[in-house]
């Protein structure tokens, strides 16, 4: 039952109620005309389209292209996978006892295009019998149909009825042109789909894998040593799969098909292109705690995305972490469990600004930005600062703390003369006595900002900030600098960071 | 066993170097306990040198480095003898998430030391931790921060399975005769607890480029006894 312009209207039923005259889309007061027992509930468009999109998920089983079709449909597309289930015939009468198992009603049809399958399965086909039309028969199948098979607007469909016209083959017998003038080009259009002279793409439900491998089990499996086994069995036969292509894969998802019709998906990733069986399986068996089997897993499918070429020569080397031998799995294990970001390397970049000379970046950004490498910024001084334009640190002349605070931490500081490092400031709440001082040393920086705010691009020009290395009377060592040249503005103190 | 090159640090470790197939706790001092910047350049030696036997072995190896802050500088590890380029860093919220990284790292081939920043250490983990490095005859060093007075005073009473515990105190630097400012920088490091030896200290310099840490000139010429702390007799007095 659902509510429509203040009407109550029937949105669904049961086959006894059915039976008894009524229909979708009737009027609750009619309908209670008719059986004056009816029970109603109001409709859950919501749960129902959740549940839809659920059984199109499980349909994945047959194909990667499945999508819910409307509020009452699923669509597949067989082309290519019915082989792997002896044959088109074979995979129905297989749908439809997985179905009818689940108690899920329904009705099938597999025909050539989309627009045929949707007019025989919901005219031509019996609850227990799907129709298959093979593809010479496509328009004999339609003609028969009534022309609401055609996926028409209700209205047209009325129209068409006023004017005599009943049959799919009515309106075939009419020239195209004739029909497109007199009741519209839809009507045209939704008639050439379903013979196939128009094509008509399925959008399927999510990405479309690359690569795909199947399980089925005899009887539903649910002990997780079973599944571990089916993991492994299945990363193999993917893996030789992308051996063959020279391929790698970077994303893998493993769906547990359910006996009740849903699906367990588990998802990993790896840092680099991967291939390696053991490694793989490792990382899906990780995450198989998960997985909630049910009353029984009766399919598994593998599915590899982001899939790159992968020499055999690029299985582990290198120069930094990242490559180092034999480290890969380890980082792909921690990438499954704590996140890709959580994994980050200290680049060097050429750059004499502190916070940019090294950076914490995340393993697989630094991976896609050595294709690119980073546009080397220009270093206006402090010569000893600069690199040569190869990769690695060489060790700082000029001392550089351990520690860097990200952002700098204000001070409040005294000092004396304008190029004076302070002889006391206060950070973190604590006073610390200026016993030592080096600096300055001059770090021009036309981005930065006297509020203490880092920013990219470029702001206000002429912000300078010059470090000092001082030494508390304790032996601590800290990094500071003053931002902004003394004067009006009264220049502000940091500490950006403390050396060991 | 990874020798400090330092005979004095070298003859108070049993083995005469650090026990590799360990776990070691690096603690800061004073106010440097919440930064740990002292604790970090001195594991950083360590690392490095790890990183440079592996090599000598051919097998170019990494530092797993796992913390919950975003503050380490590799520039500045790069001046205590560890490469920044061989690091891999894992920045996660947890403290288990850390312990269970370290573990992982401990096991897996390709990494000559792994690195953590814990401030609570339960016992058990911490034996968990000296098991997977003893099985797997990787280093472990664990760098102690803590926020609070408080949470230090719980956890430095805390025991530990750890084979050694350290500390190190910068301490002020000595000013060199025709330079004004900070001279060569000091550290005062401590071993607090070490299985099968007996507590020391000694002041050093700061580790190096190679992560060695020196006597200072003044001190390498006595002879080579531990430091002892302060007010204990001194080592030539006892065997007198």
């Amino acid at each position: 039952m659902i509510a429509s312009g203040g009407r109550q209207l029937l949105a669904a039923m049961n086959p006894a109620a059915a039976a008894g005259g009524l229909a979708p889309g009737m009027p609750l007061a009619d309908a209670l005309s008719f059986l004056p027992g009816l029970a109603t509930r109001p409709a859950e468009l919501a749960e129902d389209a959740a549940a839809l999109r659920r059984l199109a998920e499980w349909c994945g089983r047959y194909s990667p292209w499945t999508a819910p079709d409307g509020g009452d449909g699923v669509k597949i597309e067989v082309t290519g996978s019915a082989h792997l289930w002896g044959g088109e015939a074979e995979l129905a009468a297989d749908l439809s006892r997985r179905l009818a198992r689940q108690d899920i009603a329904h009705r099938l049809a597999i025909a050539d295009t989309l627009g045929a399958a949707w007019a025989t399965a919901r005219h031509a086909a019996s609850d227990d019998a799907p129709v298959i039309v093979a593809p010479e028969e496509t328009r004999a199948a339609l003609a028969p149909l009534p022309i609401a098979a055609l996926r028409l607007d209700p209205a047209l469909v009325q129209g068409l009825h006023r004017v005599g016209l009943r049959r799919v083959g009515d309106l075939m017998a009419m020239p195209r042109d004739a029909l497109a003038r007199r009741f519209g080009e839809e009507a045209a259009r939704r008639l050439d789909r379903a013979q196939g002279d128009l094509p008509e793409p399925l959008s399927p439900l999510g990405e479309v894998p690359t690569r795909r491998v199947r399980l089925s089990f005899a009887e539903p499996i649910a002990d997780p040593a079973d599944l571990a086994r089916a993991a492994e069995r299945l990363t193999r036969d993917l893996v030789t799969r992308l051996a063959r292509e020279g391929m790698g894969a970077r994303r893998l998802e493993l769906g547990f098909h359910r006996v009740d019709g849903r699906v367990e998906h588990i998802r990993i990733g790896t840092a680099r292109p991967s291939r390696d069986p053991v490694h793989l399986a490792r990382l899906l068996i990780g995450k198989l705690d998960t997985v909630d089997p049910g009353f029984g897993i009766e399919d598994a499918i593998l599915a590899a995305f982001a899939v790159e070429t992968l020499a055999p020569e690029q299985l582990g080397m290198g120069s930094t972490a990242a490559a180092a031998s034999g480290t890969a799995p380890l980082f792909d294990r921690i990438g499954a469990r704590l996140g890709l970001d959580a994994l980050a390397l200290l680049e060097p970049r050429e750059s004499h600004i502190p916070e940019r000379a090294s950076r914490a970046v995340s393993m697989t950004e630094s991976a896609a930005s050595k294709k690119s490498p980073h546009p080397p910024i220009a270093v206006a001084m402090a010569p000893s600062l600069s690199r040569t334009a190869g990769e690695g640190f060489t060790p700082q002349k000029l001392p550089r703390p351990v520690r860097l605070f990200a952002p700098p931490e204000p001070v409040e500081a005294f000092w004396v003369l304008p190029d004076d490092p302070p002889f006391r400031f206060t950070w973190r709440r604590q006073p610390h006595r200026v016993a030592q001082a080096d600096g300055p040393e001059r770090i021009a920086e036309e981005w930065w900002r006297p509020d203490g705010q880092l920013i990219d691009g470029h702001g206000d020009a002429g912000a300078i900030r010059d470090y000092y290395r001082v030494e508390d009377e304790t032996g601590r060592r800290f990094w500071l600098f003053r931002a902004g040249l003394p004067g009006d503005p009264p220049p502000r103190w940091f500490v950006h960071g403390v050396f060991a | 066993m990874l020798p400090f090159g330092v005979k004095a640090i070298d003859r108070a470790l049993p083995g005469g170097g650090l026990a590799l197939g360990a776990l070691h706790e690096i603690l800061g001092a004073g106010a440097d306990e919440e930064d740990g910047a002292a604790a970090a350049g001195f594991a950083a030696g360590i690392a490095g040198r790890l990183l440079a036997v592996d090599s000598l072995q051919k097998q170019p190896g990494a530092v797993l480095w796992c913390l919950k802050h975003g503050d380490l500088y590799g520039p500045g590890l790069a001046a205590h003898g560890l490469d920044p380029a061989r690091i891999a860093l894992v920045r996660t919220t947890r403290d288990d998430d850390i312990l269970w990284a370290l573990e992982e790292g401990l096991r897996a081939p390709g990494i000559a030391a792994v690195i953590g920043e814990l401030g609570r250490l339960p016992m058990v983990a911490g034996r968990r931790l000296q098991l997977a490095a003893e099985r797997s005859g990787g280093v472990a060093l664990l760098l102690r921060r803590w926020r609070t007075g408080a949470q230090a005073e719980a956890e430095r009473a805390r025991p530990s399975a750890a084979v050694t515990r350290w500390r190190v105190a910068p301490l002020p630097s000595v000013p060199e005769p025709d330079e004004p400012g900070i001279g060569q920088p000091r550290w005062r490091i401590e071993l607090l607890r070490c299985r099968g030896a007996e507590p020391a200290e000694w002041i050093t310099e700061v580790a190096d480029a190679s992560g060695v840490v020196r006597l200072p000139a003044e001190l390498a010429d006595r002879p080579a006894a531990p430091q002892r702390f302060a007010g204990e007799p001194r080592e030539w007095r006892r065997a007198g």
